[in-house]
Parts: C-alpha cells; structure tokens; sequence
C-alpha cells in the first residue's frame, strides 16, 4: 500500500489540466492514472480539427491536442500511470490492475475524471441483429484514426448531436459511406447549420422525424435498416450502423464503490466545489455528465485543482445539501451545496432531455423560490442563478421543469 | 486504411485427418451436448471425430442461455430428461475442479408473485422431493425478504432450492472438447453434413469440405437435429426452434439480488429468470417463442421493454442500472416437450435431439447415457484421467488481469487482458469468429459494447492470426 498526497484518475483533458495546475501550485507527491497505453483521453481519437483554441489558441486535430496536453504535464514533471485500471475502491484505498501486479494507494485526496462514452446499441433497446458492424462513433474514430481499419462499407447513422459529425467525418476518413443520418425527434439534436452542411456541402440525407425500426440481416451481417417515419416504412441499405451521442459518465466504478449515487446524472453528487461527500473525494471532466468539449474539461480541471488546493490548505470540511432534479433534466450542476464554502455564488447549469418549452423551477423545501421560462434544446445548457438565498443544513432543493 | 471484415477476422478451419479415415464414432454437431458426448466417446477409447458446420464450437442454440446449473427439482419426474439433469449435476460437480471451471452455489427461489401462484408452491415442492431433490424449504414472505431485501414487497412466498448454482456456459463446453481432443479426438469445423449414406461397413457423410467416414453416427444438431437425423432414412421428430430474448444489466446490479429468482413455471417455459451471471452480470430472460426459423435470432425492441418491465416489477432497484447487453438465443424444441434421444441399432444411428433449456445442466448426463446406449467396449483412451484446464474468465476465481504480465488490459469494461486475447486466436480451439473470441474472453461484451476496445480487439486478432499463418 502507498499513501500519496493526490491521485487523479483519467489522463484526458480534465485529470491532465488538474495535474499541471496542481503542479504549479506546489504538489509532488501527485499521481495520474490512467487506463490506456497513451495519455490524452478521448481527444486521441478525434482525428478532425477543432481542439485547444481556448486552451492554447491554435487550431489542433484531437490527436495533436491530446499529445500536446500529455506533453505539457510530462514536461513539468507529472507522474503518469499508464496501463493502469481502476477496480475497487473502498475505504479510502484504490486498487488498480496493472501489468506489474495489482497495485493499492491510499490518497489523500482523490480526483475522478474518468470522462464518457456513447450509449451503444443494446441500452437503447432496438431490434434486429446482432453483428461487429454495429458500432459507436468511439469505436468508428478508433477504427478510423488509431487503427487504420474500415470495418465496413456504407453505415447509417444514428442519431444527431454534434458528435454525429465527427462520425461522418470518421467515416469519410476511413472511406466509408454515410448512406443517411436519421434522427427520431423533429429537429436534429444540434445546431441547424450542421445540418445544412451535411445536406448541401456532403451531401448526406438527414432524416429526422425518422425512427429506427430493425436492423435487418442475418448471421452477424447488417444488410441494410428499416426506418419508419410520417409517409410509412422503408430499407436502407447497409453494411454497418453508426449510434451515436446520448454521451453517459464512464461511472460504474463510482455507482458500485459509493453508497450514494446520483442516478439522474449518472454520477456521484458534488458540490459547487466538484467536492464528493466521501471524504476527500472530487469529481471533474464528462465523468460528470456525458459529453462537453475538451476545452470545458481542460478549464474545469483547472478549477477543480484550485478547490483540492483549498481542501488540503484548510482541512475544508463541507456542509452539504443535496439537490434533486426531475425526470425532464438530463443533467444539471451542482449537485449539492456546500454551505461552508467560500463559494457563495449559487449558479446551477442544467440540460433537457428533450427540446422543450416551459419553465425551470427551483423549490426550496417544496416552496418555489426561482423561475425562469425557457425555450430549451437538449445539446445547450441552461444557467439558472439563484442567489441570495439563505440556506440551512436541512434545506431540501428540487429541479423542476414544466412545459407550457 | 485496410479494410477488414470483421464475421471474417479467422481464417476457415481445416481438418487434420486423412480423407480415408474411418472413425469409430462421428458426433454431428458442436454444441454443448456435442462436445460433451465428443468427451466421452473419446475417453472411453472410441476413435470420434466431430463435425461442426460452423467455424467453433457453440454457435448455434448453445451460445445463448441462462448459464444456470439445475438441480432437476422441476424436471417432469421419471424421464430421460429428469435422469441425464441430475447425473449431469453430479458429473460436473466431479469434473469442474479438475478443468478449472467455475462455480458459484447462490440457491434458486421459486418465488409466488400472487396468490394463485402461492397454491403452486407445495405442488412444486412435492414434485421436487418426488424428483429426488431433497434440499428444499418453503419460504415466507418475510423469509424472503430477510434473504433478498431488494426483492418486491409482493414476493409471496417461495421455495428455496438449496442445489441450483451458476457456472460458466461458454468454459464447460470449451473444456469438454479440449479433453476429447487431448485423448485424441478429431474436430472437422466448417464441415456442415449434407448428407449421407451406409456402404454397408461404414457411413460415409458428405460435407461441405471433406467427406468423413464413421461406423456410427451420433446426431447431436441441436436446430439441425430433425434435418441430420433425416439422413437416416426416418424422420421421427421435428425441431421447432423457440427463440428466448434476454437482457443483460450492468455489473453495477450484481449486488442487488444473491440467488437466482425463478418464477412458478407455466406448462411451456420457465418463465422469466432473474440471474445473477458467472460474469457479472444480471441476467432477466427469456421469453419463450416458437419461430419457423432457424436462424432469425433477432431481437425486438418490444419483447425487450417487457422484460424490463417484469424484471423491474420483481427487482425495482434494477431500474437504476444499465442495460448493458440484449441478445435471443434459440432452443432446439421438438415438437414433443421430452428429449429425443433414441438409438436405430440396425442403421448404427443414435439421435440426440430436442434438448432444450436444460442441455447445459444434462450435457454431461446424457453423454454417458448415449455411450450406455451405444453397448460397444473400447479399450479405455490412457489419457482418460488426465487433467486439461481452460483458463478461467468467470468473476468466481483470479482472472487474467490478477496475474502480472498480461501486457495491457485491452477490454476496459471486463478487464480482459493483451494476453487472453491473443492466446484465444491460437491453436486448434482457438476462436473461429467474433462471437467465438468474446465467448473465450469476454472482449467486447461489457457496457460500452466496444466502444472503447472493438477497433484493437480488432487489431490484435488480426496480427495474432497473420503471426501464425
């Protein structure tokens, strides 16, 4: 067993920025882990361009970024676990599987950015055949970008966030053909400009309004999909089916080692501080709630090192309340409040699950305290400041959102 | 950018017999009831080849099952089925140490979710002692409850069925060809039996490679079981396959319930099991529905929402877990509910046929049965008692990850190493196709469902397959 001062758990943008700037500020005995043979997290399969503008003003590839980052924090003298794979942690004690042997650090502090992955198919419940060429965007861009490999021919896809797009860029890459991108809601999941360019500039039919009803195919093979929308049921020819988005927190080992479990986000519970109630325990990055982009990760690492840096600096003890929300809420943040933080500003962020319009109601021990009508899409978040408010220990604070 | 087909990362199997080979014994078919007949033939000195269509052992209706270890309490009493279900509990409880295979006694209930089902109770109880099945207790609702807290309040009462335990379905199977190959047995996979005639010596088959030549044939086809048995000259029987959908939740569940929860069974099934898995999982499965096909084994979006539901009713704290898989597996039902095993003594035919839900359990059983049937003495293989193991990939015993230099942990979600991976490509058992690597690995089958290893798994398949070439 070894007691370290910090362990941060996922070398991707979010661990990775906590370490650099926990490292300026003064920390050593500081250990990333990671479960992957390379440093990065997710951005080393985002081969298309678009990272570290924010963080480093240059337009990066995702690789590009991820090297950068990894660079940056083995440059200023952080300690990288590598091939290191968390599977336990109780009393205070994380166990990794590694290479050399099972390894255990007592920390600390601990910091879990563990990041998130794409709903895969049998979550979503679809009928039809099962077959290797029913992947994720994830896979696609691992398939495409780290490995070299085109699994398959013409795809479809499913789904239309804004990673949709970097699925067919993905395929475009590994010279597969997107046949169609088909969407069940009435407006694709992510601004309409995307769809444009994919209509007009490549030409790919967007389909919403447009519901997955089977893969079809036989013996491990797609042959093409039914999709059923307003004007009746047609194939789709196929080799392959893309699912994409609906981005859940890699959390399963924080749902099976902590008692207490936020199920509407996925995640544990966590203060305006990504303050844990298990003692020294935080929580940063998309292992939060599902996908941002990596420069939100990368600045959210930064602020999390700051709040580890107070946690040790004064033995911060938190007061915490929960806050609850509703089934409407895809997720939301915080989700406790720390009462003894210097942090008074009390500023939630939210999202929908689904486009709506109505109001964002915050009840205080079931007694409306703030309102704010909304016209809300699923892919942006909702800032609901709330201030001014007086809170006691035993205070109950819900979420509610009611259409009109 | 190399394109890949991934239902072709094996190479097709080849045989490693001569074309004139006569064999004392041919199996048809590489199922569980296949491979566990192939192992006794062979230890008992019967010079056996079996013949499999597809390219590994397990691809047709024994790859997708409940993993469950029957105690017979539920068997109809006085059959073939009831005798091979008990002696083939027994035999796997001889064998399991000896090949390294897993097992985890979590107790069966027969829970009653209302009050009709609660007047079956002592019927199923008597049924049970009558069977032979003498560990049994009737349980109370609050017994139940102190047994299984996270059980629905509507749990009546129960019978618990101290014998029923889970192993691994995919191991045992995969241990029992290891064995008939190591006494000496052949393996013809890829070889699908088209048909066949008696020269008067010896049946010669025709497959679709190599013809194969056996003095007997023992038909164990599972889906194919009525098609095969045809080849004889009589058809007795009819398979109508009956598809079973299952859905598989999170590792994070697997806490939540500690036996498996049986429901009070209809005259058709079962009826919807809640399991925990040898991998760890929970299991809610299966439906029960007769098809003309014998290949569609898709899922449908429906069936699957109901069996959340009914899993949910009994479980409710299910409802915070994940799905992490959904697949249909396919029973060989015959258009009788008992086990079609006969022998044709003047054609030196023996017919395996019609094994249900409960080949797993009686695989074992029933191949001591057919070699009983068969009546013919060999001298005894030398290497009968000689120890093969399979390397473990259940949760019940130290896994690969356990045990330094494995290289990496490719599959994040079920901790499978570089190591298994690779050591699954190779070799006479290595995996024939995708389906039967995850089988040998558990590679790609966790939450993220390849979301983060699909692409390596890949990767390493094919260096490992061209490094062997």
């Amino acid at each position: 067993m070894n007691n370290i001062q910090i362990a941060i758990i996922g070398a991707g943008p979010a661990g990775l920025s906590a370490a650099l700037e926990l490292k300026k500020l003064g920390y050593d005995d500081l250990l990333v882990f990671d479960r992957e043979d390379e440093a990065g997290g997710t951005p080393r399969h985002c081969g298309h361009l678009g990272f570290g503008m924010f963080e480093f003003k240059r337009v990066l590839s995702g690789p590009d970024y991820a090297k950068k980052l990894a660079k940056l924090a083995i440059d200023s003298g952080v300690n990288i676990k590598l091939k290191s794979t968390l599977t336990k942690v109780e009393n205070g004690v994380l166990t990794f599987s590694t290479p050399e042997g099972t390894k255990q650090y007592k920390p600390t502090c601990t910091l879990f950015a563990l990041g998130a992955r794409e709903t895969p198919r049998p979550d979503r419940l679809v009928s039809g055949t099962r077959s290797p060429n029913i992947i994720t965007t994830g896979a696609l861009q691992r398939f495409a970008y780290l490995q070299k490999i085109k699994p398959f021919e013409r795809a479809v896809i499913v789904g239309s966030e804004i990673v949709s797009f970097s699925a067919i860029m993905s395929a475009k890459h590994a010279g597969i053909k997107i046949e169609a991108i088909i969407e069940e809601k009435d407006e694709i999941d992510s601004f309409c400009i995307i769809k444009y360019m994919v209509k007009y500039l490549l030409k790919i039919p967007v389909l919403t309004n447009t519901k997955l009803k089977n893969i079809n195919g036989e013996d491990k093979k797609v042959t093409s999909v039914s999709v059923s929308t307003d004007e009746g049921e047609r194939e789709i020819p196929c080799d392959g089916v893309i699912f994409t988005g609906q981005f859940t927190p890699e959390s399963s080992i924080m749902q099976k080692s902590f008692d207490d479990f936020n199920f509407s986000n996925n995640s544990l519970y966590i203060s305006q501080n990504f303050q844990a109630k298990d003692d020294g325990f935080f929580v940063a990055g998309n292992v939060l709630r599902g996908a941002l982009a990596a420069f939100k990760c990368y600045f959210e690492g930064k602020k999390v090192a700051k709040n580890i840096h107070d946690f040790i600096r004064f033995k911060h003890q938190p007061e915490l309340i929960k806050i609850e929300a509703d089934e409407n809420i895809s997720w939301y943040y915080p989700s406790m409040i720390d009462l003894k933080s210097p942090t008074k500003q009390h500023l939630t962020a939210l999202r929908l699950k689904r486009r709506a319009k109505g109001a964002i109601k915050v009840l205080l021990n079931g007694r409306m305290i703030y309102k704010k009508n909304i016209h809300a899409f699923p892919f942006m978040s909702i800032n609901i400041p709330w201030k001014d408010i007086e809170l006691k220990p035993k205070d109950e604070i819900k979420l509610e959102f009611v259409s009109s | 950018m190399e394109s890949i087909n991934l239902n072709h990362l094996f190479p097709t199997k080849t045989s490693n017999f001569a074309k004139d080979e006569i064999f004392d014994v041919a199996v048809v078919g590489a199922g569980v009831v296949g491979c566990a007949v192939f192992k006794e033939f062979c230890e008992q000195g019967a010079k056996t080849v079996l013949v499999e269509k597809a390219n590994d052992i397990l691809d047709g209706a024994s790859k997708g099952n409940s993993a469950i270890l029957h105690t017979g309490f539920d068997a109809p009493p006085d059959t073939l089925e009831h005798k091979c279900v008990q002696r083939g509990y027994e035999e796997y409880m001889k064998i399991k140490d000896d090949y390294n295979l897993p097992f985890l006694n979590t107790k069966a209930l027969v829970v009653a979710w209302n009050d009709e089902q609660l007047g079956k109770l002592d019927a199923i109880l008597q049924k049970g002692l009558g069977n032979g099945v003498k560990e049994l207790d009737l349980l109370t609702h609050e017994q139940i409850m102190r047994k299984e807290p996270n059980l629905s309040l509507d749990a009546k009462g129960a019978i618990l069925v101290h014998g029923e335990s889970l192993i691994d379905p995919w191991s045992a199977p995969l241990a029992y060809v290891k064995k008939g190959i190591n006494c000496g047995g052949k393996i013809a996979f890829s070889h699908e039996v088209k048909d066949g005639h008696h020269n008067g010596k010896y049946w010669e088959l025709q497959t679709s490679q190599k013809p194969i030549n056996a003095k007997v044939i023992i038909n164990a086809a599972g889906l194919y079981g009525d098609i095969v048995d045809k080849i004889k000259g009589t058809q007795d029987f009819k398979i109508i396959p009956r598809k079973g959908q299952f859905v598989i939740f999170d590792e994070t569940a697997y806490n939540l319930i500690n036996s498996i929860i049986l429901p009070v069974p209809t005259k058709r099934t079962k009826g919807v099991v809640i399991t925990k898995t040898a991998f760890g999982n929970i299991l809610v499965g299966p439906t029960a529905e007769d098809q003309e096909s014998r290949t569609d084994s898709q899922t449908v979006k429906e069936t699957l929402e109901d069996l959340k539901t009914k899993a949910f009713h009994m479980l409710p704290a299910l409802k915070n877990h994940k799905v992490t898989a959904t697949f249909a597996g396919l029973r060989p039902a015959s258009d009788e509910t008992y086990y079609r095993v006969s022998i044709n003594d003047e054609k030196n035919w023996i017919t395996a046929g019609g094994i249900r839900s409960t080949g797993l359990t009686s695989s074992l059983g029933l191949a001591k049965h057919i070699f009983e049937l068969h009546n013919t003495r060999y001298e005894k293989n030398p290497k009968a008692d000689e120890k093969v193991t399979v390397p473990n990939i259940s949760e019940f015993a130290p896994r690969d990850n356990q045990k330094e230099g494995y290289g990496k942990i490719v599959c994040h979600c079920e901790c499978v190493t570089e190591r298994e991976i690779k050591n699954a490509c190779h070799g006479e058992l290595g995996a024939g196709n995708i389906g039967g690597l995850k089988r040998r690995t558990r590679a790609m089958m966790g939450r993220c469902q390849g979301f983060n290893c699909e692409a390596a798994v890949t990767q390493i398949c094919k260096n490992e397959v061209k490094n062997h070439e």
